[in-house]
């Protein structure tokens, strides 16, 4: 039964992409960990930390595609839920630093011990322990998604003006961040991680290891997501996507489809997160900026929304961009971003996947259905 | 009669727009099983008063009331729909991106939890009664195309289709035969009548052909209450109906 | 002998001649390093009876020990260390007198109680000046040093004193001395009185002394001034904060009126907005260097002149990425959204590559620098101009949407695109223009944001989601919601600020619009009815 309901989403373009991350799954260890570093196949753990870090973004991109391409709900506050399941993976790197910090105090992390402070607040407890950390990367975000949303869907807030208050939501939460009595460390925020489950941080296989593990969150939340798109709860999505009013009058309560919906995608977003922190070794308030979510819509953009393969590759592609012109032509960089934006909704609104459909149903004249997002209705 | 026995009682229904009264202390029975048509000129509030029943807009004063019991008027839109009032708006709204066969699956009666939905799977009864549905709506040949690509009459069809899934006890259907050739409108008012022996209708028409051809009784609005009631042979010899409405 | 015929000289100066003479100073100040403490301080018991202001120097230079003699020919001069040895210059005219080596000149060591006389002098000599700024000057300083010394000099001037200000000054000095120092109980309640009347943190300070030091009555007597003071203090500090809450209203309601107009009426939301600022901010930058390269005379006037091209290029560039882009984007919010962050991003980086990513320099003119004290308000010139300025915005706004044919045409658009299309009004045109009004808005904000903000690229990002809030809060296609909401906030936040601090003051006041869109998620000022549900 369970089987069947995971198998059922999964298409042709998921097998594709499965495939592609299965080898991932297995080349890049081999690579980076099996061939001597002046080997034409080496990878070095730079490279591998940097891949991992692009399967973050795509996860962060998928989740936001769940609610963005198949809700029309255009987030723009999704880095919040990055941020916060990152910060909650941060917490349990910090504890796990134990006394071997600038301070050497093995209750407090450093910035705490530089704060004058004595105590460790209470909603550090628990952190210390792995799974205590595991279940806050999803539950943290999930709440406040939860509660959000609650009051969002609730008073009908839809269109731009619920896109305003996400992005309010996460400049809020940036400021909070920032303050240093917060207790998660402000401006510099969490950093300088020794070992995560015993394994230290800055080795190879470890990071080859968080490199597989994201591999397989990235495909577990493809096949929960393609899943959940395909069961009937997906459509009543799209339709509400297309017509909410009207899927009212059927009986559905949107307001609860919605919540769904953006819920478990702001868990998902926090798993994402959470991998990402280990691998980048810092977590701090800059990635709640308002910026870093709009950037993460422009790669679903790209990819081409309302399909679930398309954020994933365009996660990937312009992050490997983005790789490229910082450092080759830095100032080009924002030049190229933003020409994206303005290319992309003007010439390509169904992404790169979108463009390729249209250029294979041209061939043959057969109607295959792609999930066309229609446009967001009401200001 | 009391109102236990009602279906639909609607008494003094008021609702304003910046001034502009759309319901004017409305009042309206239906019966369990009648077929009732409604005409007016533009702005009479027909659509307004649709708006009022399915929990669209909230009424400023009044009482409406479901089998004689439940009050509408603290309703949302989804609650009244599951007690039994389905709508077909006036610009047929279906879902575009999804097939015929899924537009006919959502609409179909069952439960409207988001954790069912995510684990339901059609069962034989449910295919029975979809592929019945298609037949009835002629959409048999379309069941996997987007409803998007459908003609207008199709579409038209394919919502009283969903309307037909959706099993109501109260159907509103607002301008059933707009931009429907006359063998088109003739089948429709057949599928009507066919349903109305088992549900309750209220049909909002401008088609005075259409009208006749239901054969049922009129209910004539105009500011948004009720100017006339009746068979449409009494409605149209009513001198302030033609005045406002048929013309001379 | 020499000296003591000099100090005999001076001394009948000083009493034949009056102040007028100033040459006739130069004995006196002499008989000031005539030797002992006492012929010291009977020296400068002469200057301080001539009352003459240019006296007031060299009774500083003595206080401050730079007073010398020069052993050569015993006169008194201001020595001040100048490499090995001094830099001499004449007390009175400031005239340079060569320099002296380190042996060659004497200090005139003045011991405490010749300190205290001075004080004394000084305070008196500035309480008899014949200007009326530098005698309250005097009170003030007085009235801070609670000096003993200062009392007669302080009830001689003002038994003199006819000038109303300056005598509150100095009674009010008087006051604190009296209440700081000996006095019988019945002068110091009538001082408390006096300093209650006068109600500033100083005098709460004063007071609070008093109200631990003095005798039962006066305690009394303190501590009922105090409450009255604190009561006092706080309705001023709850003005200062009305004003902040104000001058933040204005800039966030010249941040958010451009952004009305694009958002509330053609209901395009224009990401790019902030960006508009910053231009403006930028175009006011190179019309002052314009002025300081070819007209630094009229450099006052530059802000009126960079006022219409700020206004003409934010516009310009606004008309330009209407044509270019947003019109293919009509009917579609979420992907203007996303366009015109692409091009905010754009300009941004443009600006940096051109003007560098530092801040620029854009000056204040005179009529917009400096301060006045309002009450126990302490208003800048820049702030008050820039809230007038909103409202003239505001209102000139106003006024052409409701009077103007453009005006008009706006309205007529907004509401029936294609009834206005059909009735002869070039609907595309008035788009582009519409759009142009609203960033040009932006720029004249950016020209006020200059003077008060860093001019960098990044300018116009720190106010676009404030300016979003406002417009939200207010409610979309109403400017009087948009000027409430501006004013709210700004308000609000001013409000907010002294208990929850500046940072957690903002996320409340996020965390409350976020809960009031959801209350009202159409704003303050909602439009209702059918024309909204489309």
């Amino acid at each position: 039964m369970l089987t069947r309901f995971f198998l059922m989403g999964l298409d042709k373009k998921a097998g594709v992409l499965l495939t592609v991350l299965a080898v991932l799954a297995v080349a890049v260890p081999v690579m980076a960990l099996g061939t001597a570093p002046d080997s034409p196949w080496h990878i070095s753990t730079h490279t591998v930390a940097l891949l991992g870090k692009y399967l973050c973004f795509a996860l962060l991109a998928l989740s936001l595609d769940l609610v963005w391409g198949f809700v029309g709900i255009l987030s723009l506050g999704h880095a919040a839920f990055f941020t916060l399941g990152g910060y909650a993976m941060g917490m349990y790197l910090m504890r796990q630093i134990g006394s071997r910090g600038m301070y050497g105090n093995a209750d407090l992390p450093d910035f705490m011990v530089f704060l004058n402070w004595t105590e460790l607040p209470w909603y550090w407890h628990g952190f210390d322990q792995f799974w205590f950390a595991a279940i806050m990367v999803m539950l943290v975000p999930g709440l406040l998604a939860f509660a959000f949303g609650w009051f969002a869907f609730r008073s009908r807030v839809t269109g731009v003006y619920l896109s305003i208050i996400t992005q309010a939501l996460t400049f809020a939460l940036m400021l909070a961040f920032f303050r240093n009595d917060m207790g998660f460390g402000g401006n510099n925020g969490l950093t300088d991680f020794k070992e995560i489950l015993g394994f230290d941080i800055q080795a190879a296989s470890t990071r080859v290891g968080l490199f597989v593990a994201t591999v397989v969150a990235l495909a577990a939340g493809y096949i929960l997501a393609s899943a959940v798109v395909a069961s009937k709860l997906g459509k009543v999505l799209i339709a509400v996507r297309d017509a909410e009013s009207r899927v009212r009058f059927l009986g559905y309560e949107t307001d609860r489809y919605k919540l769904f919906a953006w819920t478990l995608s702001a868990c998902m977003a926090g798993v994402a997160g959470a991998l990402y922190v280990p691998q980048v070794g810092i977590i701090n308030p800059s990635e709640f900026s308002p910026a870093s979510s709009i950037e993460a819509v422009i790669w679903v953009a790209v990819g081409g929304r309302g399909t679930l393969a398309g954020p994933v590759l365009g996660a990937v592609l312009v992050n490997f961009g983005k790789s490229y012109f910082t450092a080759a032509l830095p100032e080009f960089w924002l030049f190229a971003l933003g020409g994206l934006f303005v290319l992309v909704t003007l010439f390509l609104p169904k992404g790169i996947l979108g463009l390729a459909a249209q250029l294979r149903d041209r061939l043959p004249a057969r109607a295959t259905v792609t999930a066309k997002p229609a446009d967001q209705k009401g200001v | 009669m009391s109102t236990e026995d009602t279906l639909l009682y609607l008494d003094g229904v008021s609702v304003s727009f910046d001034g502009f009264r759309a319901l004017n202390s409305l009042s309206l029975v239906i019966e369990p099983g009648e077929m009732r048509a409604i005409i007016g000129p533009n702005g009479a509030g027909k659509t307004t008063m649709m708006d009022v029943i399915t929990g669209k807009t909230r009424p400023d004063t009044g009482t409406i009331l479901f089998e004689g019991r439940t009050d509408l008027t603290s309703l949302r839109e989804p609650a009244i729909a599951n007690l039994g009032i389905g709508r077909k708006f006036q610009r047929p709204t279906v879902f575009e991106m999804h097939t015929v066969w899924d537009n006919l699956e959502l609409s179909l009666k069952a439960p409207r939890r988001p954790l069912k939905t995510l684990t339901y799977s059609a069962t034989r009864e449910d295919r029975a009664r979809i592929e019945e549905i298609l037949d009835i709506t002629r959409l048999s040949p379309r069941r996997d195309r987007p409803a998007g690509s459908l003609s207008h009459g199709e579409k038209q069809w394919l919502e009283i289709g969903m309307l037909l899934a959706q099993d109501p006890k109260l159907l509103l259907v607002d301008e059933p035969v707009a931009g429907m050739t006359d063998a088109e409108t003739e089948q429709t008012a057949h599928l009507l009548k066919d349903i109305a022996g088992k549900h309750s209708v209220i049909v909002v028409e401008h088609d005075m052909v259409f009208v006749r051809e239901l054969g049922v009784k009129v209910t004539v609005l105009h500011e948004g209450s009720v100017l006339a009631e009746g068979s449409l042979d009494t409605v149209s010899a009513n001198k302030q109906v033609i005045d406002v409405y048929l013309g001379r | 002998m020499h000296r003591a015929f000099c100090w005999l000289l001076a001394a009948f100066l000083a009493l034949a001649a009056p102040a007028s003479f100033a040459a006739d100073l130069a004995p006196l100040v002499r008989g000031l390093g005539a030797g002992s403490y006492a012929e010291t301080e009977k020296a400068i018991a002469g200057l301080a009876e001539t009352g003459d202001p240019a006296v007031v120097p060299v009774i500083e230079a003595l206080q401050a020990g730079d007073l010398h003699v020069r052993k050569a020919d015993g006169a008194v001069v201001v020595a001040k260390r100048a490499g090995n040895g001094y830099a001499l210059t004449d007390p009175l005219t400031g005239a340079a007198l060569g320099e002296a080596d380190r042996n060659a000149v004497e200090k005139i060591r003045i011991n405490n109680a010749l300190r205290r006389t001075i004080s004394a002098t000084l305070g008196a000599l500035t309480l008899m000046s014949p200007d009326a700024g530098t005698r309250r000057q005097a009170a003030e300083a007085v009235f801070k040093s609670r000096d003993a010394n200062a009392l007669d000099a302080l009830n001689t001037a003002l038994a003199k004193e006819t000038d109303e200000r300056v005598r509150r000054a100095m009674t009010q000095a008087r006051a604190s001395v009296l209440l700081a120092g000996e006095a019988p109980d019945a002068d110091k309640i009538a001082a408390v009185a006096v300093l209650q009347e006068r109600g500033d943190q100083d005098a709460r300070a004063l007071l609070n002394g008093a109200a631990n030091t003095g005798s039962d009555a006066v305690k009394d007597a303190a501590m009922k001034a105090i409450a009255s003071v604190e009561q006092r203090l706080a309705l001023w500090g709850a003005a200062q904060n009305l004003w902040y809450g104000l001058s933040l209203g204005s800039v966030l309601l010249l941040a958010a009126i451009g952004l009305a107009v694009t958002f509330g009426v053609m209901g395009v939301i224009n990401m790019a907005h902030g960006e508009m600022v910053m231009i403006g901010a930028y175009a006011t930058f190179l019309v002052q260097e314009a002025f300081r390269q070819w007209a630094p005379g009229l450099f006052d006037f530059s802000i009126l002149v960079a006022l219409p091209v700020a206004f003409l290029v934010s516009g310009a560039v606004g008309v330009a990425i209407e044509r270019s882009v947003i019109r293919w984007l009509y009917g579609r919010p979420l992907e203007t959204l996303l366009a015109t962050w692409g091009l905010s991003l754009a300009l941004q980086q443009a600006v940096r590559s051109i003007f560098g990513p530092t801040n620029r320099e854009v000056g204040a003119p005179s009529w917009m620098s400096g301060a006045f004290e309002l009450g126990g308000l302490t208003i800048t010139y820049g702030r008050l101009w820039i809230v007038v300025f909103a409202f003239l915005v505001f209102g000139a706004l106003l006024v052409a949407l409701r009077k103007t044919w453009f005006g008009l045409s706006i309205r007529a658009v907004t509401q029936n695109r294609s009834m206005a299309n059909a009735m002869g009004i070039r609907t595309a045109r008035v788009d582009a223009l519409t759009f142009g009004l609203g960033s040009g808005i932006a720029g004249l904000a950016g020209v006020a944001l200059s003077q008060i903000d860093n001019v960098s690229p990044n300018l116009g990002q720190g106010y676009i989601i404030d300016s979003f809030m406002v417009v939200v809060f207010g409610g979309v296609g109403n400017l009087w919601g948009t000027l409430v909401g501006a004013l709210a906030l700004g308000g609000v936040n001013k409000f907010l600020e002294p208990y929850a601090g500046a940072v957690l003051g903002k996320i409340l006041v996020l965390i409350f619009i976020i809960l009031f869109i959801q209350r009202r998620p159409r704003g303050l000022f909602a439009l209702k009815g059918r024309a909204v549900e489309a």
